[in-house]
């Protein structure tokens, strides 16, 4: 009975080892073993209707449904979300997305979109980026060189600096003919006939 | 001391005696006051170490209440000085033959006024070792730099004014005074600048002066206007109003007439100059306090009637506390006190006399210091958006003695600057036009000999 | 016999249990690692001069990087920030001044960033309003500055340099929001080694003013600054906004999309200012309104 007893435990162990092997490796290189998905996107312009079509299929070339895949558009600190909450492939693994037509871009137009797949329970995770010129351009206006009242010393209303400039320049006019006359006055030599001062 | 010099002086007429012996003789009282002054001043310097050492913490200003009493100091010693352009350009343009004696007195005190006022100015700054930045960086769209360029340019045209009042007598004490000391006599050589009479000399000082008093007068406006527009280019209440700029100007009139006729009683006592400067001025100087304090009256009331009745948001609120808040104790005196009675006592004859208008002018002062207190303190004190989970500290502004100190030190070198002009200068014209006036005086100095 | 057996048995049980034991272990240990694949390590030297092995983790980056006051007067090109503040999440949990206070070494008597109760009038509710400066596009205080100490880049900040700054306070009286706190005494790590850069505001100097600078610091690196991360309820919100896009560090909207659905407007457009921070209204809130107690700092 015990040898009987030893051997199922034996058996037991092994099965555990094999199955916990299994399990490690798995562990380890599960990575490997989830699939691929491709994503193929296609982007049309038809009468101002930006569309982006967007292609998940596996290896194989099989397309995939179900598939939920995210849309961003770089922004300056984050990722802006585009289209509706969710966008999943239908059963011929295609998706389908309207991109906004006022959605600014870099001054020549450019933004980059990029598709995700997060945290599929199949499929690994992707992001791809591409570049379209889909944005409207942004003129960058810099209104810190035009003159106002807010601006840099340098960039004074000219009306302002006209204006006092005139006002300072009559005054100190004025003040200069003084004190030239003032040195005239000292140059004046006395005169014989004058005494001086009863 | 006093007796041998008079001695050894010879004056060529009671006139000049009367008007130059306190320049020759140094009396006790002169150097106790002198002494007392100097004090005060080392008491100033002393608190503003303290500020340059330790930061404006050592003042009661801080977040909300971030402008005190050093600039409504500033604003008051600004107003004062307006009175030299009050003498020297609309009395005399206007042929007003009985201010001609004042003139000098209100030059002396314009000029000490604008000095005093630059110097608390920098005080006030944060970071004084860096004052030559308003010269290396400035922005000319800043209402500061108009008034440092305004301010500047005051202190310039009112040196000149007084130099320009004063020269003749300074020729004639580089001529007629003998016992003084060396330094003195150098003096008088050199800023006599050859004054020796000459027609054409005084053909040329008459054309200059008539310049002067023309140029003055904006430059006068345009100081106090200017020195109104810090306020009246923000948004507080009571500040954000378009009627600054003849508020300022009327009370700095007014506020300086206070300051002369003051000056003036002071000046007549010490100086024994009852025959120069006679009821017949303070009479006169009575009669226009009454004017230039009318003239204020109205534009307070303007300044006043809008806000009141609308009271709208933080503006209601300033008014309520200046009315019968935390402040209305303060702004009833500075109004009945210093603005309302006056006008009342003054409109009855006997209070025009010397000493009853030099009590009356002395409350003026005072009114006209305390309203600058509450033209600047409470304005801060009520911002649009609320004062919340700040220090105690922060609601009330209670000046700490470092500012006490310092604004009373201010007072003594003003006082100091004054006293000292008068001691090297003749503070009356010894050559007077022969007009109205100097029957008056003659009259005078019969009565004075006669007593 | 037996007794041999028996040793030689419990020998090989003990064995078994050791190499079944180790086994669990490993694995445990294999399962553990998987997870943490990334435990990279920096050698460092310390003070006594010793080498030491740090987890990446431990080590905080230096975040005082600003550029010089020079640079500091050109704005980050290409860029125009803009701050949305949604009223109707916040709870005056103040992270966000706790935040800012420690990145710019304040004192908490003059915070940058005040939490205010406001209650517009007899009959609505009060409410919570994180003001900071506006970085207004008409600025009052930069009209004002005698010295061009404080100035308005291209990319909407306005910033100060505290080394041209001469402390004349007339920014304080121009400013009708009370943005700006001044160094009365001496401000906190004054004389420390790090070089003065206007993009960071530190290390202050005595005897000059400060204000929220929008922290450029960390703008330049792609950042957000310091206050949207430490808001626990997603008030703050911000972006660039030539890119018509804001976020609070979460959620990534679109700014005309936001101020057009929740009605944003700026405090006191009135004044002429034109602010850069748009409020929404305290509509729909999260929090009911609660009085500045003790609850109000815990989260």
């Amino acid at each position: 009975m015990k040898n009987h007893k030893i051997r199922h435990i034996k058996v037991f162990k092994t099965i555990f080892i094999l199955i916990f092997i299994v399990f490690y490796t798995n562990n380890i290189y599960s990575q490997e073993v989830m699939e691929d998905a491709i994503v193929t996107l296609l982007f049309s312009n038809e009468n101002d209707t930006k569309i982006i079509e967007a292609k998940v299929s596996d290896t194989d070339g099989i397309p995939i449904e179900e598939v939920e895949l995210y849309f961003y558009v770089k922004r300056t600190f984050s990722l802006l979300p585009i289209g509706d909450g969710f966008n999943s492939t239908d059963e011929n693994g295609l998706v389908e997305l309207e991109f906004p037509n006022d959605l600014p871009g870099d001054t020549e137009g450019n933004v980059t979109i990029i598709v995700k797949i997060i945290e599929n329970d199949l499929y690994n995770d992707l992001s791809i980026e591409t570049i379209k010129k889909w944005g409207i351009p942004t003129e960058i206006s810099d209104n810190t060189e035009k003159r106002s009242l807010w601006a840099a010393a340098a960039n004074a209303p000219i009306s302002l600096i006209i204006s006092i400039s005139g006002m300072i320049l009559a005054i100190w006019f004025i003040i200069l003919y003084i004190i030239f006359s003032l040195f005239k006055i000292s140059e004046i030599k006395p005169s014989k006939y004058v005494k001086s001062i009863t | 001391m006093k007796k041998t010099a008079l001695k050894e002086q010879k004056f060529e007429s009671p006139r000049e005696k009367d008007l130059l012996s306190h320049l020759v003789s140094t009396s006790l009282k002169y150097k106790l006051w002198i002494a007392l002054l100097l004090l005060i001043n080392f008491v100033g310097m002393y608190a503003y170490y303290r500020q340059v050492k330790y930061g404006l913490v050592v003042t009661a200003m801080r977040d909300y209440t971030s402008w005190g009493i050093y600039i409504s100091n500033f604003v008051f010693f600004v107003a004062i000085s307006l009175v030299g352009s009050l003498f020297s350009s609309i009395l005399k343009l206007n042929k007003n033959e009985w201010s001609r004696p004042l003139i000098r007195i209100s030059e002396i005190i314009a000029v000490a006024a604008i000095i005093c006022a630059s110097v608390i100015i920098i005080i006030d700054m944060g970071r004084p070792d860096r004052f030559f930045y308003v010269i290396k960086y400035l922005r000319i769209q800043s209402p500061i730099i108009w008034d440092v360029i305004i301010i500047s340019t005051y202190l310039v045209i009112s040196i000149l004014l007084l130099y320009i009042s004063v020269l003749p007598d300074i020729a004639l004490c580089r001529d007629h005074l003998t016992d003084i000391p060396k330094w003195k006599k150098k003096l008088y050589r050199i800023t006599a600048i050859n004054w020796s009479n000459h027609p054409k000399q005084i053909e040329k000082l008459k054309k200059v002066s008539k310049i002067l008093a023309i140029a003055v007068l904006p430059v006068a406006f345009a100081i106090h206007t200017v020195t109104s527009w810090l306020f009246a280019t923000t948004w507080r209440p009571g500040w954000d109003s378009t009627n600054l700029g003849p508020y300022f100007v009327s009370g700095a009139f007014m506020a300086g007439a206070a300051v002369i006729i003051f000056a003036m009683y002071i000046i007549r006592k010490q100086l024994k100059l009852k025959a120069y400067i006679t009821e017949i001025h303070f009479e006169k100087m009575g009669r226009l306090l009454v004017l230039l304090s009318l003239v204020y009256l109205y534009f307070n009331i303007n300044e006043y009637l809008g806000p009141a009745f609308k009271m709208v948001g933080v503006e209601g609120e300033h008014i309520t506390e200046l009315f019968v808040g935390s402040y209305a104790p303060m702004y009833w005196f500075v109004q009945l006190g210093g603005l309302i009675f006056p006008i009342i006592f003054l409109l009855f004859r006997y209070m025009r006399k010397p000493l009853p208008l030099a009590i009356i002018s002395m409350f003026v002062i005072l009114g006209a210091w305390f309203k600058r207190f509450l033209i600047v303190i409470p304005s801060l004190q009520h911002p649009y958006l609320p004062i919340q989970n700040v220090d105690e500290s922060y609601l009330h502004y209670n000046p700490t003695w470092e500012e006490w100190a310092i604004t009373i030190s201010s007072f003594a070198s003003l006082l100091l600057i004054i006293t000292i002009l008068i001691k090297l200068f003749p503070v009356i014209p010894l050559k007077e036009a022969k007009i109205e006036s100097e029957t008056i005086v003659e009259h005078n100095i019969l009565k004075n000999e006669e007593s | 016999m037996d007794d041999k057996n028996f040793n030689t048995d419990s020998r090989r049980k003990f064995l078994k249990k050791l190499s079944t034991g180790s086994l669990i272990a490993m694995s445990g240990l294999g399962l553990y690692s998987c997870k943490n694949s990334s435990d990279k390590k920096t050698t460092l030297l310390t003070q006594e001069g010793k080498l030491v092995q740090v987890s990446n983790s431990e080590i905080e980056e230096m975040e005082h990087h600003g550029v010089s006051p020079k640079e500091a007067r050109e704005g980050i090109p290409g860029q125009k920030f803009v701050m949305v503040v949604d009223l109707a999440k916040c709870k005056n949990a103040k992270k966000c001044i706790n935040a800012c206070d420690k990145h710019h070494n304040l004192t908490p008597d003059r915070p940058y960033i005040k939490v205010l109760e406001m209650k517009d009038n007899k009959k609505s509710s009060p409410y919570w309003m994180p003001k900071k400066c506006f970085h207004c596009d008409n600025p009052p205080c930069v009209k004002v500055c005698p010295v061009g100490a404080t100035y308005k880049r291209t990319d909407g900040i306005v910033l100060i340099d505290n080394e041209r700054c001469i402390g004349c306070r007339f920014c304080m009286a121009a400013c009708p929001y009370s943005a700006r706190v001044f160094n009365w005494g001496t401000p906190p790590n004054e004389s420390s080694n790090i070089s003065y850069s206007p993009e960071t505001s530190v290390p202050s100097k005595i005897g000059t003013v400060a204000k929220c600078d929008f922290c450029p610091d960390m703008l330049r690196k792609g950042k957000l600054p310091h206050c949207i991360p430490a808001c626990p309820n997603g008030v703050i919100y911000f972006g660039n906004e030539l890119d018509d896009t804001v976020t609070n560090g979460e959620e990534t909207v679109r700014l005309s999309t936001i101020l057009r659905e929740k009605a944003g407007y700026r405090y006191m457009e009135e004044l002429g200012t034109k602010p850069r921070v748009y409020y929404l209204p305290p509509v729909d809130r999260l929090f009911p309104f609660k009085k500045d107690t003790q609850e109000n700092n815990e989260l």
